[in-house]
């Protein structure tokens, strides 16, 4: 077995025990992405130099017996809308140009300081917009299992990188869906965490009441041992909740008893075969472990929260990108004739039309005349939402459901309708709109599909808030029974 | 025909407070900037940098409270925060930060004189917490945006802690304007939630200005803004009235706009800009403001009287003067000082004297509060004491009194200036009267003569005996002597 194919768990065991060094993890991974990445486009950033040091440095720590901590020598890739002290930060747009922030994301300082080393920052759709990552500044990313198919998006970076063997772990993160879709388009583990539970700061806003960070890892324990370390109240973080203590273990024997439940509104909803099958499969796999399979309404959620997503979504998108102005950072104006001048030339030409049509959206759904109509009246629904959910969990532990109803589709083919990809959302925008947690487990592949034949197939948990841990232990569950993914060959 | 027409104004009032703090409002920078670099307070939350979030410092809801209870406002236990959207260089996310409609305050009033100074109150409608903005510097000579080749931002004030007060429209003259923002300055301060200098654009003023005439006719809102002073205030809400009552004299119709104050020019112009909405969201990086009524109370037991209140006791339980009073209640420093000097045994009256003369000038002159002076209030009272018992006259305890502001002990300052414990009495002043009547026969003559029916040569003879005693003898005791050394041997 190859370095960069280990799990995040056995490098840190062998970093620690000194089976094999940091640098050496660190050397095979940075050679499995340099030789994947031409074909998959999935950084915008390898951090050779940066990462090597601090695999030296572990690599010292681990000489002089000290332990360099539960993630000793592990390599990561970070969502390229995660601040990095001194390292190209661009959330794939242009607007930013090389700006460096002057300070690191919160997870980022976790992680570091649990001994993780940084290989790369990932590609993603621009300001984490889209569920391609086509929408990016610096192009495509490719989905590994089929490099002709989108990767998911708008973490699709790092989700491409995981299943290919970049990294055994890298982060996302998920407005409304970003973690879930592309995690299951690459037939990998991705977990949404509860909104509250991993510190945002640092994190390059794009619905700041949506976003959550959480971890794309090959196996459950990986990103189980990832949320051991990024689950901590953060000061810096206003909506970070203090004082949960969440056990991430993955402790054995979950499924017994567990109430499963089906959602009734889904039922009529066309999937694509494969994903249609794999849920008639773990369903009947719950049901044999000793689960209770039952079924919950969400009639709201079903109907209004797709439009709801979308109108706070861009309400809060169009003031968390009103910043780049070219006054501070990023993409300046030199040339400008005046104070407009400058404005309308950062913005037109830094900015691609994804974000564009969200940030008009946004500005047109929160003038005064219409913000009532629209902006207010998403609120209140998104908390019958919530409310839609809390009671769907009295009769139910987690609710399974597919990710999305479709495999992945040809890079270039989402963009001609832009609200296809809009209604692909809808197993994946009402878990942010209620704050839960949301885990992509994969499945397998899908058999006799044609061209689509051999793709990964992924299917969802969503628990109640804070039932992270429990989601996880689930997933561990299923992976026993269903087995891990393997990396996709290149 | 114009001059059969009144015009009634009708005045609401917008008072941007810059709270008293430490830090800024959503992080840890330092709030006092004063004289610093540009840019040399600031971080990734006052800049607006990407993925930076703003954390609600305590100190601002603490002061917002304050300030609120000063101006008679209710606490509100839950609020919120919204960010209102304009793109301007000097606001770093193009968003502010603010309460807006959910203050942390809201329903207060306070109690001024109208013209006819008959009591009249002004509602408050809110106070509420947003963050301030940066400093925009432009190359041009008059210093605005428009026609500028450079222009410079400097950070260090973005995200400075303001209150924003807003009153009803219940002002009806310039006068009564600055009778209320005098009165709201004063408070404020008492409060401790600001230092309200308006010389450090501590308090900043924007004016909603209408006129009503007397033909049923009525002129639009006109925002004014850029005032920056009690005088910038008072002048720009008589330009206004009189700009409006003239177009509306003329049958002419006010726009509803927005106009800047020019304070050096001393007129009002029209922005130029059109008037645009500012839109608002809720602002999703803070979690609701919920105040505990325990917080509530525990603030409140910290307020001190209002000035109004101690000015009326002074007036009832002391005697003092309303004017006294209220030149007493001005400041918290001093008024503070004046009861303690009461509290140390002082008469209420000659106290009150002493702080509205000599201390006031020592604080004047010294730019310090009145308790950094080295004169403790209780060290004026044992003075006062002193002096109303006769061990020392008013002329040579003032010279006591700017001895003990240079440092020195009451009893050094007492030794310093010469006199001599209990005064020049017995024995002494027999000697001093006695040389002074041997150096004047012909004035002792013409007393001993019968020719000083009216006492005048007695009170001659009186005032040089005092001046040569330096103070030191006290006026009745000086009086009984001369009159003892007349008396035929």
């Amino acid at each position: 077995m190859r370095l960069y194919e280990l799990s995040a768990r056995d490098i840190a065991s062998g970093v620690r025990g000194k089976k094999f060094s940091a640098t050496e993890v660190f050397d095979e991974c940075l050679s499995r992405a340099v030789a994947c990445d031409g074909k998959l486009a999935a950084l915008i950033t390898t951090t050779v130099e940066a990462g090597r040091a601090a695999a030296g440095r572990i690599d010292g720590r681990v000489s002089r017996g000290e332990d360099p901590g539960p993630l000793a020598g592990v390599p990561v890739i970070l969502k390229d809308n995660m601040c990095t002290h001194g390292i190209r930060t661009t959330a794939a747009s242009r607007v930013l140009g090389d700006w460096a922030p002057p300070y690191s994301a919160t997870v980022w300082e976790l992680l570091s300081s649990a001994g993780a080393v940084l290989l790369g920052k990932a590609n993603m759709d621009e300001f984490a917009m889209g569920n391609t990552t086509s929408t990016s500044a610096f192009g495509p990313t490719a989905n590994p299992w089929d490099v002709s198919r989108v990767p998911g998006g708008s973490s699709g970076g790092s989700a491409a990188a995981v299943a290919a063997g970049y990294t055994p772990v890298a982060l996302g993160s998920d407005t409304g869906g970003s973690i879930r879709q592309p995690a299951s388009y690459c037939g990998i583990y991705g977990l949404k965490p509860t909104y509250g539970l991993v510190s945002r700061y640092g994190l390059i806003a794009y619905g700041s009441s949506l976003d959550q960070i959480g971890p794309f890892a090959r196996t459950v324990g990986d990103a189980a041992l990832a949320m051991q370390i990024l689950a901590r109240h953060d000061p810096r973080d206003s909506t970070s909740v203090p004082g949960k203590k969440i056990d991430f273990t993955c402790r054995e024997g979950a499924l017994k008893k567990k109430r499963v439940a089906l959602v009734r509104e889904f039922r009529g909803f066309t999937l694509d075969a494969p994903i249609a099958d794999a849920m008639k499969r773990v369903t009947r796999l719950f049901e044999e472990a000793g689960a209770e399979v039952v079924e919950v309404s969400l009639p709201t959620v079903a109907r209004y929260a797709v439009a709801c997503y979308y109108a706070i979504a861009a309400s809060e998108a169009h003031t968390n990108l009103a910043r780049y102005d070219g006054v501070r950072y990023g993409r300046a104006a030199p040339g400008a004739a005046g104070l407009k001048e400058m404005y309308e030339t950062v913005r037109s030409e830094g900015f691609g039309v994804e974000v564009k049509s969200r940030i008009i959206a946004g500005t047109c759904l929160t003038e005064p005349v219409r913000s009532e109509e629209y902006y207010v009246a998403a609120t209140r629904v998104r908390t019958l939402i919530a409310e839609e959910f809390r009671r769907a969990f009295e009769s139910a532990d987690c609710i399974l459901q597919p990710v999305t109803p479709s495999l992945p589709e040809k890079i270039g083919e989402m963009d001609e309708d832009a609200t296809k990809g809009y209604e692909s959302d809808l197993y994946t925008l009402p878990v942010n709109m209620a704050g839960l947690p949301g885990f992509t487990f994969w499945t397998g592949r899908a058999e006799n599909f044609g061209e689509k034949t051999g793709l990964p197939v992924g299917l969802q948990l969503v628990g109640p808030r804070w039932s992270d841990g429990e989601l996880l232990n689930v997933g561990f569950a299923l992976e026993k029974i269903l087995g891990a993914p393997k990396i996709a060959s290149l | 025909m114009s001059d059969k027409l009144t015009f009634t104004p009708v005045i609401g009032i917008e008072i941007h407070i810059q709270l008293k703090t430490k830090s800024k409002i959503f992080c840890s920078c330092s709030a006092d900037y004063t004289n610093d670099e540009p840019n040399s307070h600031i971080c990734p939350v006052c800049m607006g940098l990407p993925g930076s979030m703003p954390v609600l410092n305590r100190a601002v809801v603490r002061q917002g409270m304050l300030a609120g209870m000063a101006l008679n406002c209710k606490v509100q236990p839950t609020t919120l925060f919204f960010r209102k959207s304009y793109y301007y260089p000097d606001l770093p996310k193009n968003y502010q930060i603010t309460q807006s409609d959910l203050p942390i305050a809201a329903d207060g009033w306070l109690e001024i004189k109208d013209d006819a100074g008959k009591p009249k109150t002004i509602r408050i409608n809110r106070l509420h917490l947003e963050e301030d903005v940066g400093k925009l510097h432009h190359s041009t000579s008059d210093g605005r945006l428009e026609g500028a080749e450079t222009s410079w931002v400097d950070y260090n004030r973005s995200g400075l802690p303001l209150a924003e007060i807003v009153s009803e429209p219940d002002v009806s003259s310039s006068r009564e304007a600055v009778e209320f923002v005098t009165m709201l300055r004063r408070r404020v301060r008492y409060s401790g939630a600001s230092d309200v200098d308006l010389e450090k654009g501590m308090m900043r003023f924007d004016a909603n200005v209408s006129v009503k005439c007397s033909d049923g006719r009525w002129g639009r809102r006109v925002e004014v803004k850029n005032m920056n002073s009690f005088r910038a205030l008072e002048h720009a809400i008589e330009y206004e009235i009189k700009r409006q009552s003239e177009i509306l004299a003329e049958g002419g119709e006010v726009l509803q706009e927005t106009r800047h104050w020019n304070d050096a020019k001393g007129v009002t112009s029209g922005t130029r800009v059109k008037e645009f909405y500012r839109k608002f969201i809720v602002e999703p990086d803070l979690p609701p403001l919920v105040v505990s009524p325990e917080w509530v109370e525990e603030v409140r037991a910290t307020l001190p009287e209002m000035p109004a209140d101690k000015a009326s006791r002074y007036v009832k339980e002391m005697g003092l003067t309303e004017t006294d009073a209220a030149v007493l209640t001005d400041s918290l420093d001093v008024a503070r000082y004046f009861e303690a000097c009461v509290a140390a045994g002082a008469n209420p009256v000659r106290a009150g004297n002493w702080v509205r003369t000599e201390v006031l000038r020592a604080v004047n002159e010294k730019h310090v509060d009145a308790d950094a002076l080295a004169v403790k209030p209780e060290s004026l009272a044992e003075l006062i004491l002193r002096v109303e018992d006769g061990k020392l006259s008013t002329t040579l305890a003032r010279q006591v009194f700017d001895a003990m502001l240079e440092g020195l002990s009451l009893e050094e300052a007492v030794k310093k200036s010469g006199a001599v414990e209990g005064g020049m009495g017995g024995s002494a002043l027999g000697d001093l009267v006695r040389a002074t009547l041997a150096a004047n026969p012909d004035v002792v003559e013409e007393i001993r003569s019968g020719k000083d029916a009216k006492g005048k040569k007695v009170k001659f003879l009186q005032g040089l005996v005092m001046r040569e005693a330096k103070g030191q003898a006290r006026p009745d005791e000086v009086a009984s002597a001369i009159e003892e050394s007349l008396k035929p041997e």
